[in-house]
C-alpha cells in the first residue's frame, strides 16, 4: 500500500466525526495540562492513560497525538508571559518571548509562537509521513561518539548566547555543567557531590534550576521595580496582529527549523529541548542582526517554537517505525500503545495501517486545531499580565513552587529552587547570562555519558570520538561555529576601518 | 515585618544616588571578588573529586570529567581575575539596589522559606492561602476584599485540579479533605 492510499485511510480514521472530537479533546486537554506549572507532555500522556482504557485504539491514540503537542505548545505560554518555562522545551522560548512581552507585544509573542508551532508540527508531520523508515536506521546508527559529537556541537553555542563578557558566559557554563555532576553516576555507582543527603543521588532536576534560575530570579526583579510607573506598559497585551514584516522574519526561521528541528527530534534522546536551543542558536549565528537576540526579536520566539514542535513530530519516527522510544515523553507514549495492545515497530504499517496512518493524519488535523483554538483564546491568556503586579509576584512564586512539588514530591527540592533562585538573582546581578548555565546542565551530563561510554568501548582511546563520518563532521561544524563569528568580527572591524 | 509606608516614604532618588557611588567605589575589585571566589569554590570542588571513589579497571572513571571541570573553572576565574574589560553603564545600574528594596526581597525569601517549611505540616491549601494573601499585602496590594478571595479561590481550584482531576497529591496537612 502506497503513501498516499494509507494516508486516505488515515484520514478516514481522523475524520471520522468521532476522530474530530477525540483529537480536539486531546489538544486541548493537552494544552491545559501543558500551561500548569511543572506538567509537561509526559505528565499530560501519562495522566490521560486511563482514560483511553476501553477505547477503540486508533481513535485513543489519535487522542493521545493531540495531548502531546497541545503540552509542548502550552508550555510556551507560561515561558513568554513570566518568564517561568514550565518544560525544559520552552526554555529558549523565554529567551525573547519575556522581552517581547516586557515590552508590550505579549499578544504578539503567542501569536508568533502559535503561528510557528503550527508550522513547525505541519511540516514535520510531512517529513514524518515521507521519511520515518528511512531516517529510522540512521537514528540507530547513533552511538556515543555521535552523541558526544552532537552535544559538543550544542555546547559550542554558548559563546553566542553570552551578552558581553565570553569569560562569564564560560564560568556560567562551567556552573552548569558541575551542577550536572551532582548524583550518582550512571557508569560506576558513585555517588558525587551528594554531601551523604539521599535527596541528591537522583541530581538535581532539570526544572528546579530552570525555575530557579529565571522564574524565582525574575521575581526579584520585579520586587524592586513593582512601583515603577514606566513599566506599566508591561500590562499591555499589544495588537494580536503581526505586520508583513514580522511575517517575513518569520520566514526564514520557520522553514530552517522545521527540517533541523525534525531531524534532531529523530535522533533518541536529542528531543524537543535540544532542537530548541540549536534552533535558537543557528538563528543568531545566522542572524543579520544578532543582536536583536535576546531583546524581544521575532526571529528569536520563531526559531525555538518551530524547532521544539518540529522535534515533538520527529521523535515519532523511531517510536512507530523501529518500537524504539527516543524520550521519556515517547517512552510514556509507547506505555500507551501497549496498553491498548498495539505494538509499535516495524510491523505496525502492515499489520495496523489504520493506527499508524491514523496518527499520522491526527497530526495534521491536530495543529489545525491547535492554531483555530490558540489564536483567539491568547487576548484571555495574555490577561494574566494584568494582575496588579504585588499579586502576580505572589502567584509566581507559588506557580514554581508547584511546579517542583508536583513533579519531585519532597520539600527539599523546594529549598534547592530558592537556593537557585538567590543564584540566579546575583548572577544576574553581576552580569552572568543564565542561559549558558541551563544548556551546559542539559547537555553536560548526557555528554559526559556519551564521552565516557564512547571511551570504556575503546578501552580509553580517544581515537574512537572522530572515528566515522557523523562524528567528524559534527565536530567539524562544531569548530567552524566557533571560528566563524570571530572571522565575522574581523571582517566588520575591518570595513570600519 | 515592618509595616510598608516605611520603605514607600524613603525617597528612591536619594537611595539610589547613594548605594551607586558606593558601588562605584567597590567596582574596581568588583570582577576580582568574584574570581577569587569562584577559585575558592573551584578547589574545593576539585578537593571533593579526587577524593570520589575509584574502581580498577574502569578505563575512564567517575572522576574524569568532575576534574577537568574543576580546573577549567579555576583557569576561567583566573582568567576574569585579570580580565580588564569594563562593564556597560546598564549593567552597573543595574547592581544598585536600594537597601531597603534589597530587604523586601529577604523578607519575601523568609516567606517562602517558611511556606516550604510549613507546606507538608499544615498543607498545601493552608500555606498557600496565607502565603498570598501576606506576601501579597507586604508587596503592596491593599485591596483587601481581592486580596482575600484571590487567596481563597486560587489555591482551592489548584488543590481540586491536582488532587481530584489529575491524580497528583499535594499536602491535605491538617485538613480532612
Amino acid at each position: 500500500m502506497g503513501a498516499l492510499d494509507g494516508l486516505m485511510q488515515g484520514f478516514q480514521v481522523a475524520f471520522s466525526l468521532q476522530g474530530i472530537m477525540f483529537v480536539l479533546i486531546g489538544v486541548v486537554t493537552g494544552t491545559l495540562i501543558g500551561m500548569m506549572p511543572g506538567l509537561g507532555p509526559i505528565s499530560a500522556i501519562a495522566i490521560m492513560i486511563p482514560v483511553t482504557y476501553g477505547m477503540d485504539p486508533s481513535t485513543a491514540l489519535v487522542m493521545m497525538a493531540g495531548v502531546y503537542y497541545g503540552a509542548v505548545f502550552g508550555g510556551s505560554t507560561s515561558s513568554i508571559l513570566l518568564n517561568a518555562p514550565g518544560i525544559s522545551g520552552t526554555v529558549a522560548t523565554a529567551f525573547d518571548g519575556y522581552p517581547m512581552a516586557q515590552r508590550g507585544e505579549a499578544g504578539k509573542a503567542l501569536a508568533i509562537a502559535a503561528i510557528s508551532s503550527f508550522t513547525g508540527g505541519t511540516v514535520s508531520v510531512v517529513l514524518l509521513m515521507l521519511f520515518a523508515p528511512a531516517l529510522a536506521q540512521v537514528a540507530v546508527s547513533f552511538g556515543p561518539p555521535q552523541y558526544f559529537a552532537l552535544m559538543f556541537l550544542g555546547l559550542t553555542a554558548i559563546s553566542s548566547l553570552s551578552e558581553g563578557s565570553t569569560i562569564k558566559a564560560l564560568i556560567s557554563a562551567t556552573l552548569g555543567f558541575i551542577a550536572a555532576t551532582i548524583g550518582m553516576d550512571a557508569q560506576t555507582g558513585t555517588t558525587r557531590f551528594t554531601f551523604g543527603t539521599p535527596n541528591l543521588i537522583e541530581g538535581i532536576d532539570f526544572l528546579v534550576i530552570a525555575l530557579g534560575l529565571f522564574a524565582i530570579a525574575e521575581v526579584c526583579f520585579l520586587i524592586i521595580n513593582r512601583k515603577d510607573k514606566s513599566l506599566s506598559k508591561q500590562s499591555d497585551i499589544g495588537n494580536l496582529k503581526l505586520s508583513k514584516e514580522d511575517l517575513k522574519e518569520m520566514k526564514g526561521p520557520m522553514t530552517r527549523q522545521s527540517f533541523l528541528g525534525f531531524i534532531l527530534g529523530v535522533l533518541p534522546g536529542a528531543g524537543a529541548t535540544i532542537a530548541s536551543f540549536i534552533g535558537y542558536i543557528t538563528e543568531k549565528r545566522i542572524a543579520k542582526k544578532p543582536e536583536e537576540f535576546g531583546k524581544g526579536s521575532v526571529r528569536g520566539v520563531a526559531a525555538p517554537e518551530t524547532a521544539n514542535n518540529a522535534a515533538t513530530s520527529g521523535a515519532f519516527v523511531p517510536l512507530l517505525s523501529l518500537g524504539i522510544p527516543g524520550s521519556g515523553t515517547t517512552a510514556v507514549m509507547l506505555g500507551a500503545f501497549l496498553v491498548l495492545g498495539i505494538q509499535p515497530g516495524p510491523l505496525l504499517v502492515q499489520d495496523r495501517p489504520e493506527v499508524f496512518w491514523g496518527i499520522i493524519a491526527s497530526m495534521y488535523i491536530g495543529n489545525v486545531f491547535l492554531l483555530i483554538l490558540n489564536l483567539p483564546l491568547i487576548p484571555y491568556i495574555a490577561k494574566i499580565l494584568k494582575i496588579s503586579r504585588p499579586m502576580l509576584i505572589s502567584l509566581v512564586i507559588i506557580f514554581s513552587l508547584i511546579g517542583v512539588y508536583s513533579i519531585s514530591f519532597s520539600t527539599f527540592d523546594l529549598y534547592l529552587l530558592l537556593i537557585f533562585g538567590v543564584i540566579g538573582y546575583l548572577m544576574r546581578l553581576f552580569s552572568f547570562p543564565a542561559a549558558p548555565f541551563i544548556l551546559a546542565f542539559i547537555l553536560g551530563g548526557m555528554m559526559e555519558q556519551a564521552l565516557r561510554q564512547a571511551l570504556t568501548a575503546s578501552g580509553g582511546n580517544l581515537a574512537i570520538l572522530v572515528s566515522d563520518p557523523i562524528s567528524i563532521s559534527l565536530l567539524i561544524v562544531s569548530a567552524l561555529s566557533f571560528v566563524v563569528p570571530l572571522i565575522r568580527i574581523r571582517k566588520k572591524d575591518v570595513t570600519q576601518d | 515585618m515592618p509595616p510598608k509606608w516605611r520603605f514607600r516614604k524613603a525617597d528612591p532618588s536619594l537611595a539610589n544616588s547613594k548605594s551607586f557611588m558606593k558601588v562605584m567605589h567597590v567596582l574596581k575589585t568588583m570582577n576580582q571578588k568574584i574570581s577569587v571566589f569562584l577559585i575558592l569554590f573551584g578547589i574545593g570542588y576539585l578537593y571533593l573529586s579526587y577524593n570520589l571513589k575509584e574502581y580498577p579497571y574502569v578505563p575512564v572513571d567517575s572522576d574524569l570529567v568532575p576534574k577537568a571541570l574543576g580546573y577549567l573553572l579555576v583557569g576561567l576565574a583566573v582568567l576574569l581575575f585579570f580580565d580588564k574589560s569594563s562593564e556597560t553603564e546598564e549593567q552597573k545600574k543595574k547592581r544598585s539596589v536600594p537597601k531597603k528594596e534589597l530587604m523586601v526581597i529577604l523578607a519575601v525569601g523568609g516567606m517562602i522559606f517558611l511556606y516550604i517549611f510549613l507546606f507538608e505540616i499544615v498543607g498545601f491549601l493552608i500555606a498557600t492561602a496565607l502565603f498570598i494573601f501576606f506576601c501579597s499585602w507586604f508587596l503592596g496590594y491593599n485591596r483587601w476584599v481581592s486580596n482575600l478571595l484571590v487567596s481563597l479561590i486560587f489555591p482551592s481550584v489548584l488543590y481540586y485540579l491536582f488532587n481530584y482531576l489529575l491524580q497528583i497529591r499535594l499536602p491535605q496537612g491538617i485538613l480532612p479533605f
